[in-house]
């Protein structure tokens, strides 16, 4: 799924939270609750209870005023991955006949969710990646798990493909329902949503269900280049792969130059939407090269450092 | 409205193959996408937009039945009856004189007829039938008796107004000969009514439609050139034919150089004259004009040209010792001036004609001669008084001479050449002789083989006749007996192959027929080879300078003018060709949205 070297390449990086986290575990993380650590964070003055062996004696040396020495709290940080594995996720524009290769929208999915997850593990985090149909890997820690993840990865593809061929347009549970779900028992910590977003239910009450239960939401709009330019005109009956609904539509240049102003605004809806609750928004063309994304366009998005 | 053709109305039914077709091609090719969320979106946002974004989806249906209904709209071949100028039959006399050149209605009188004719055709229904005759010196009809509008028109637009008087009676015969005086015939009279009173005997319905509403006009009716003492002299008269006293700027011109001008009051109904002298007689042609008037209607008689005929006279040495007989004859001719001598003068002139009367004189060069009696030119081998007349050979000095009452003493025999032959034969030999050399420097020569006064031709009427031909044929006037003044539109006789210049520079060469483009008045000048000069072609006729039109003429049995019109005859007016050109229209317009419309890919799809 992914090269030896290009997997190197990524020890080098680390997840960068929007903001940070209490952990149950010290970890390679800081935490904005003060404790035990080798990191100075600040000064306060001593009130009675404080533990004296964390008053700074030299500074009553100099003012005789006990002050408490105040250091940042280093603690690991559950990385929750959402990759969501709907049919559209699958989708590709030319129905091409069995034996073809997943679509290239699942391949760059599925590769960010591997690449988000060896990151997080290689950099000592706990994570857990569930997909929409329920499968969950984890919670792992170490990298050591990431062959592990890999597999699951692939598992997951293998399954969907499965499914799909089975029950092309099977119904599965809807964006908002499997967030909504998942926030239930979530640790609080990063979560990474990995999804098309193209959901007839909408996404606002995932998300806020995210939110809600502390965990910071980074959503990664993963779209093929075929959604975010169609090229096909012409008169045409144009179905839903989840839904199976059919919708008439006579294209030329101006119905889809309406398409991609309908289409902007959207994404930009829902980054609004993300950003709001203090979350983060990525749009990533599925058909760029997996080092483009990763290396530049999610750094330069300051989602890895 | 009504119909021609309801049946037409069954290829109403092709609408239901096209709605087919149409229905075919909107088998929509299934596209699956990852969602139809955001397709929905901009469906529901184009909807929402107008009507007309729902309607273009269907703008070629729709085109397409547009066409066909207008096609079928077409093909029932609606009509609307309307008021028209021509019902069942009718023979239009359309008015082409001179008189119908005039401006008094803009742009002229013969246009403003034209477009009530044209007006007329266009209002012909599919039944009626019309021939359109045009009525000038000569009255034609342009087209037969037909339905076909546009050969109508087309005759009509190859009519010209004539410089001739009109020529009502052969009019009326030619109408009378298409069908005029028939039950369902009517014939339309489009004139000025100027000089038309013949029109009362048009037989059956008639309708006279009046064209022009005045009468002002100024003509020159004169020009004559004469020579007097003090070399020449022009007159000139102007004729005012109009209801008004008008003073006019006249002008005469020689050559093209100004001589003379003049204002000229003109009283109504009168004439002004005026004499020019002085004039250089050496001009080949003078020319008076009408420079300004101030009611002057018709251009075409404000100009006259005159020849001078001095310039075509011949010139003949009369070399006599006296015979009043031949003098008289030579003197009575036109266009002749004889020089009178007793022997060869020793000046080096040259003349057109030497006539020897029983002289001996040396001739000159390609000297063309009548050579009576004894004489120097052939030597004579005897006389021979045996001169009873035996026969005439065809030759145009003896056309129309009578030889049997002549009598002739004795006459002589003469040694001459083999192209002189014998015109009038005795039987003791010829009389007369005639012939042109064979050489280069060709001569004519007539030779008359016995003394006029030992003979009594000088008193039969055969002599001058005799005379007159011999000098034609030996010094043609102006060659070829052109006259000095023509008609226009009258042909002049001359020979094949005559060269004419006709006023505006062009040069034309005559054919067998002599010359027939006389249509322009002008000064025309012809060069024959043997013979050169000039004629004036003039358009000089008063009674069409009087151009008053008459509105009350009496025309056949019904007098109709403008303002009395009976209840109009209606006819079918077809409206099926305006359907099909905006079935065109559209259907250009469908092929226009088809390819246009769609992009590309669309476009390459083969259609249904």
């Amino acid at each position: 799924m992914l090269s030896e070297a290009f997997l190197q390449s990524l020890r080098t990086l680390r997840l960068n939270p929007p903001r940070r986290r209490v952990g149950s575990l010290t970890g390679e993380r800081r935490s904005v609750k003060r404790g035990r650590s080798v990191e100075f964070a600040d000064y306060r003055n001593y009130t009675p209870g404080d533990d004296p062996r964390r008053v700074d004696w030299n500074i009553y040396a100099r003012l005789e005023r006990p002050y408490i020495k105040l250091f940042e709290d280093e603690e690991d940080l559950t990385t929750h991955i959402l990759l969501d594995d709907s049919p559209s996720m699958f989708w590709q524009p030319d129905e091409e006949a069995d034996g073809q290769p997943l679509a290239q929208k699942w391949l760059c999915a599925a590769q960010l969710a591997v690449v988000l997850g060896y990151v997080a593990l290689a950099s000592g985090d706990k994570i857990v990646l569930e997909t929409n149909s329920s499968q969950r890997f984890g919670p792992k820690r170490g990298v050591a798990s990431a062959a592990a993840l890999i597999a699951f990865v692939e598992r997951v593809s293998a399954t969907a493909k499965r499914d799909l061929r089975a029950a092309p347009t099977g119904r599965r549970p809807s964006l908002n329902a499997w967030l909504k779900r998942y926030a239930l028992d979530a640790r609080p910590g990063l979560c990474i949503v990995i999804s098309d977003m193209l959901d007839e239910d909408g996404y606002a009450e995932g998300f806020n269900a995210l939110g809600n239960s502390r965990l910071d939401v980074n959503l990664l709009h993963t779209l093929s280049a075929d959604e975010l330019d169609p090229q096909f005109t012409g008169d045409l009956r144009l179905k839903d792969v989840e839904t199976a609904n059919l919708q008439d539509m006579s294209l030329d240049d101006a119905v889809l130059g309406q398409y991609r102003r309908r289409l902007t605004a959207w994404s930009e809806e829902i980054a609004a939407h993300v950003r709001r609750r203090g979350g983060r928004y990525h749009l990533t063309d599925t058909s760029l090269p997996l080092e483009q994304i990763v290396l530049k366009d999610l750094r330069r998005a300051e989602w890895l450092v | 409205m009504n119909l021609l053709n309801p049946a037409a109305f069954l290829f109403a039914l092709l609408a239901a193959p096209i709605i087919l077709l149409y229905l075919l091609r909107l088998q929509r090719r299934e596209q699956t996408v990852s969602s139809t969320l955001l397709w929905r979106q901009v469906t529901m946002d184009r909807e929402a937009n107008t009507l007309w974004q729902r309607l273009r989806r269907h703008l070629l249906l729709i085109l397409q039945l547009s066409t066909l209904a207008f096609l079928v709209f077409a093909l029932i071949r609606p009509y609307m009856n309307v008021p028209s100028e021509v019902s069942g039959r009718s023979i239009v006399l359309l008015d082409a004189s001179a008189s119908m050149r005039a401006t008094d209605v803009a742009p002229s009188r013969f246009e403003a007829a034209r477009a009530r004719v044209r007006d007329a055709i266009n209002s012909m229904g599919a039944n009626d039938q019309m021939t359109l005759i045009v009525v000038d010196g000569a009255p034609r009809a342009l087209s037969a008796l037909t339905s076909d509008k546009l050969q109508l028109l087309d005759a009509l637009d190859a009519a010209r107004p004539s410089l001739d008087a009109a020529n009502w009676s052969a009019a009326i015969a030619l109408a009378v000969a298409t069908g005029a005086g028939d039950e369902d015939t009517t014939t339309l009279v489009f004139s000025d009514g100027a000089h038309a009173d013949d029109l009362v005997r048009l037989p059956g319905k008639a309708r006279f439609i009046p064209i022009g509403n005045s009468g002002d006009n100024v003509a020159i009716s004169t020009l004559t050139l004469r020579r007097t003492l003090r070399g020449l002299s022009a007159f000139v008269r102007v004729t005012n034919s109009g209801p008004q006293d008008d003073r006019v700027l006249v002008s005469l011109r020689a050559d093209g150089a100004l001589v003379d001008a003049r204002a000229l009051d003109v009283p109504a109904g009168a004439s002004a004259e005026w004499t020019i002298g002085n004039i250089n007689p050496n001009v080949a042609a003078v020319q008076a004009r009408i420079d300004e008037a101030q009611r002057n209607f018709l251009a075409v008689d404000d100009a006259a040209y005159a020849v001078n005929a001095e310039n075509t006279m011949r010139h003949a040495l009369l070399l006599t010792r006296g015979n009043r007989f031949l003098e008289q004859a030579l003197a009575f001719l036109p266009g002749l001036r004889v020089t009178r001598a007793a022997a060869m003068p020793p000046d080096a002139q040259t003349y057109d004609l030497y006539v020897l009367d029983n002289v001996t004189a040396t001739l000159p060069a390609r000297a063309n001669a009548l050579l009576i009696g004894a004489q120097s030119v052939f030597t004579p081998s005897g006389i021979f008084s045996n001169t009873d007349y035996v026969r005439t050979e065809l030759h145009p000095i003896a056309r129309n001479v009578d030889w049997r009452g002549v009598s002739v003493l004795d006459a002589r025999r003469v040694n001459a050449p083999s192209w002189l032959q014998p015109v009038i034969e005795s039987q003791g030999g010829p009389l007369v002789l005639a012939g042109e050399s064979d050489e280069d420097d060709s001569q004519r020569v007539v030779l008359i083989t016995f003394d006029l006064r030992r003979s009594d031709l000088p008193l039969q009427i055969a002599f001058p006749i005799l005379i007159a031909n011999s000098v034609e044929w030996l010094a043609p006037a102006q060659g070829l007996n052109v006259p000095l003044n023509v008609k226009p539109g009258e042909v002049v006789p001359m020979p094949e192959g005559t060269r004419v210049t006709l006023p505006s520079g062009e040069e034309v060469v005559t054919g067998r027929r002599g010359f027939a483009q006389t249509d322009g008045p002008g000064v025309y000048t012809f060069d024959a080879g043997r013979a050169q000069g000039a004629f004036a072609v003039n358009f000089i006729n008063v009674s069409e300078s009087r151009i008053a039109p008459n509105p009350n003429l009496q025309v056949g049995s019904v007098s109709a003018n403008a303002e009395q019109v009976e209840s109009r005859p209606t006819s079918q007016r077809e409206f099926w060709h305006w359907m099909a050109g905006i079935a065109l229209v559209l259907l250009l317009a469908e092929w226009w949205v088809y390819q246009r419309g769609l992009p590309t890919r669309w476009r390459a799809t083969p259609r249904p």
